[in-house]
């Protein structure tokens, strides 16, 4: 798929930059958290403790009332809390462990952000060639349904889909604790399906018109003319020449839209749509009732969001600088 | 093609999109599983009540009738009663229309108001530590999810400084203004421009870290041709360079960009909502969503289609007067 000469400029890029090398790195680790949650996450997630509930973090200690029976009568203690090493980020208002919590939720985040952008990809990308390759009505049928969908702001598309097919969840076993290489730890996890299709077919239409715009450009070169002409089906064009063509751009807006949609999916677990309670955004909603008292709960996961798309946009930055310098500016939108 | 067949043809194509966007939101309710009738109908109603049920929502009219029933329905101005509350449904989304977009332009301005120097900033110190910082705040700017920004706020500003603040808004902007023009009291613009501040700066960031970003590399762009080279050599002093020529070219393609944006603003702005309760069209659509109240959720989706589309062809038109080297096609 990539030659040689783009291999090269990706490492000249990756050598030159900073940024690039922090991002690659970071995006690694993420992935690798998610991939191993079962063996890095000190807890189980969704184990509660109620003795042991809003703790702090590590280095925060918080005042908490309590009511306790002091010489047979009932009176108000102040009681200092600090974070200990057994809970570095502290735990929630039923005593999960965060950090535990935050690792878990990376599998949620990376697993609707990666497939729901290649089934977006993938739709997309056919769409777009279809209707850039053959152009004439084919093209102004399919461009016409693109701007209606562009119409509706994802987030709320996306919401309104929830509303009809109803946030609809697989649960997947987790391989490691399949395997019996790890025990104690939650043995599926929930995959939510509806929202990966829902985020596919809110984020399809920015494929749609990048393939578009390629197909249209190379349909009228002259080597697309001569494969024409020795008697090259129009299939066989578009998957050897004019695909091959588009990689770069689809590539950069992938990555990019990886990002969007681990964001829109905080936003839809934040709204509760997502029928699953082990994400970022879900304990994001779960903090945000308790702000005054438990800051870090509703802190940690945003955190946890911030750092992920940062370096995925970083990734996003470092491909577009390096497979297509002309390609500057903002890449498809969604997301919140 | 003149400018007035271009303007012509482009609401042709808005009234046509916006047709297609009423068609779609029709059909969405056909495609769900259950009928509008179980949100309306008590649990244990019996068929018969079900069927009265039915009737009285048109329901049982053939899919087509139904349809041109709703688009004649529109027309005038009726989009058909809550399901939950019997109140007409149109009246329920314009009222909170005025809301959303207090809050969706109030953003924009903040947006504006910082992104613009910003970038300028960024490109002209390129590499030097003011540039850093522009592009490292605009990186994160566009990677924070907005509500979570609008919680980190409400705790930071409101919860540990108490400043301002975050409950539900008790004043809009035209009775606040009201107040202050008949009865010269200001208590009024006071309120709200104190629920505003919190919410306006939780949407704008995106945009304002977005428009750094397009600013810094459109000026960059600029910079680096050859007219920006003659304006210098014959002895243009450098501020006249960069703002009258320079910035001026940058801005316009941001234009276009910002419109396409537009619905990044408006899902911003429901979630947005949500976090500072605001009683916008985000809540209510929201809301109408976890109480299947079809109408509500029809209504409110058509006014944000239709107003994307409006401002969108707002924008293209606007750009092709302002612009005379677009080429209208």
């Amino acid at each position: 798929m990539l030659t040689d000469r783009t291999k090269r400029n990706l490492k000249r890029e990756l050598r030159h930059s900073l940024m690039a090398k922090v991002a690659l790195v970071t995006a690694v680790l993420i992935f690798l958290v998610a991939l191993f949650a079962p063996f890095i996450a000190p807890y189980d997630p969704t184990t509660q403790e109620l003795a042991g509930s809003n703790l702090p973090p590590l280095g925060v200690s918080t005042t908490t009332e309590t009511t306790a029976m002091v010489d047979g009568e009932m009176t108000r203690v102040e009681e200092e809390v600090a974070g200990t090493t057994a809970h570095p980020m502290g735990t929630d208002a039923l005593g999960r462990d965060m950090l535990s919590r935050v690792i878990y939720g990376a599998r949620t985040s990376l697993l609707v952000g990666i497939i729901g952008t290649a089934l977006a990809a993938v739709s997309g990308v056919s769409v777009g060639m279809v209707a850039g390759y053959y152009g004439g009505k084919v093209d102004d049928g399919l461009m016409r349904f693109a701007d209606i969908m562009l119409a509706f702001p994802a987030l709320v598309l996306a919401i309104a889909l929830i509303a009809m097919f109803g946030s609809g969840r697989l649960l997947v076993p987790d391989p490691w604790v399949e395997l019996g290489l790890v025990a104690d730890r939650p043995e599926r996890f929930v995959f939510p399906g509806t929202v990966t299709l829902v985020v596919a077919l809110v984020n399809w239409v920015w494929f749609a018109r990048i393939a578009r715009g390629e197909a249209l450009s190379v349909r009228g070169e002259e080597y697309v003319k001569a494969a024409r002409s020795i008697g090259a089906s129009d299939s066989y064009i578009i998957r050897k020449h004019v695909l091959p063509n588009s990689v770069t751009p689809i590539l950069v807006l992938a990555t990019i839209q990886v990002a969007a949609i681990i964001l829109l999916e905080s936003s839809l677990s934040f709204l509760g749509f997502s029928g699953t309670t082990l994400s970022w955004g879900f304990d994001i909603a779960q903090g945000r009732d308790r702000l005054a008292t438990s800051w870090w709960i509703a802190s940690m996961p945003g955190l946890a969001i911030v750092v992920s798309v940062v370096s995925i946009n970083l990734l996003g930055d470092w491909l577009r600088d390096a497979l297509d310098p002309g390609l500057e500016g903002a890449g498809g939108g969604g997301g919140a | 093609m003149s400018l007035v067949r271009f303007v012509l043809r482009r609401v042709l194509q808005g009234l046509f999109v916006i047709w297609g966007v009423i068609t779609v939101v029709f059909l969405l309710r056909f495609v769900t599983p259950g009928s509008p009738v179980d949100a309306v109908a008590p649990l244990d109603a019996s068929p018969e009540l079900r069927a009265r049920i039915a009737q009285e929502l048109g329901l049982d009219q053939p899919i087509y009738v139904q349809y041109f029933d709703y688009l004649f329905g529109l027309l005038q101005g009726d989009m058909g009663y809550s399901y939950i509350s019997g109140t007409p449904a149109a009246v329920r989304v314009f009222a909170r229309l005025p809301a959303t977009i207090e809050l969706a332009v109030a953003a924009t301005l903040v947006a504006l108001v910082f992104s613009i120097p910003l970038g300028v900033i960024s490109a002209t110190r390129r590499h030097k530590p003011a540039d850093y910082a522009a592009t490292s705040f605009s990186l994160v700017g566009i990677s924070t999810p907005n509500f979570w920004l609008g919680i980190m706020l409400i705790l930071i500003v409101s919860v540990n400084l108490g400043l301002l603040p975050t409950s539900r808004r008790p004043i809009g902007l035209l009775p606040a203004l009201e107040l202050l023009v008949f009865q010269l009291e200001v208590s009024g613009v006071r309120t709200w421009l104190a629920h505003m501040i919190l919410p306006a700066l939780t949407l704008g960031t995106y945009f304002t870290a977005l428009i750094v970003r397009l600013t810094r590399s459109g000026m960059l762009d600029e910079l680096g041709k050859s007219y920006v080279r003659a304006t210098r050599a014959k002895g243009l002093p450098e501020t006249l360079v960069r703002y009258k020529h320079v910035l001026r070219n940058t801005l316009i393609p941001i234009v276009t960009i910002l419109g396409l944006q537009l619905g990044t603003l408006i899902g911003g702005a429901v979630i947005t909502e949500f976090v500072f309760s605001w009683p916008g069209l985000g809540t209510l659509v929201i809301n109408a969503i976890t109480s299947r109240d079809w109408t509500i959720i029809q209504g409110s989706l058509i006014v944000i289609g239709a107003g994307f589309v409006i401002v969108n062809t707002a924008v293209d038109v606007l750009y092709a007067t302002i612009n005379p080297q677009v080429i209208y096609d």
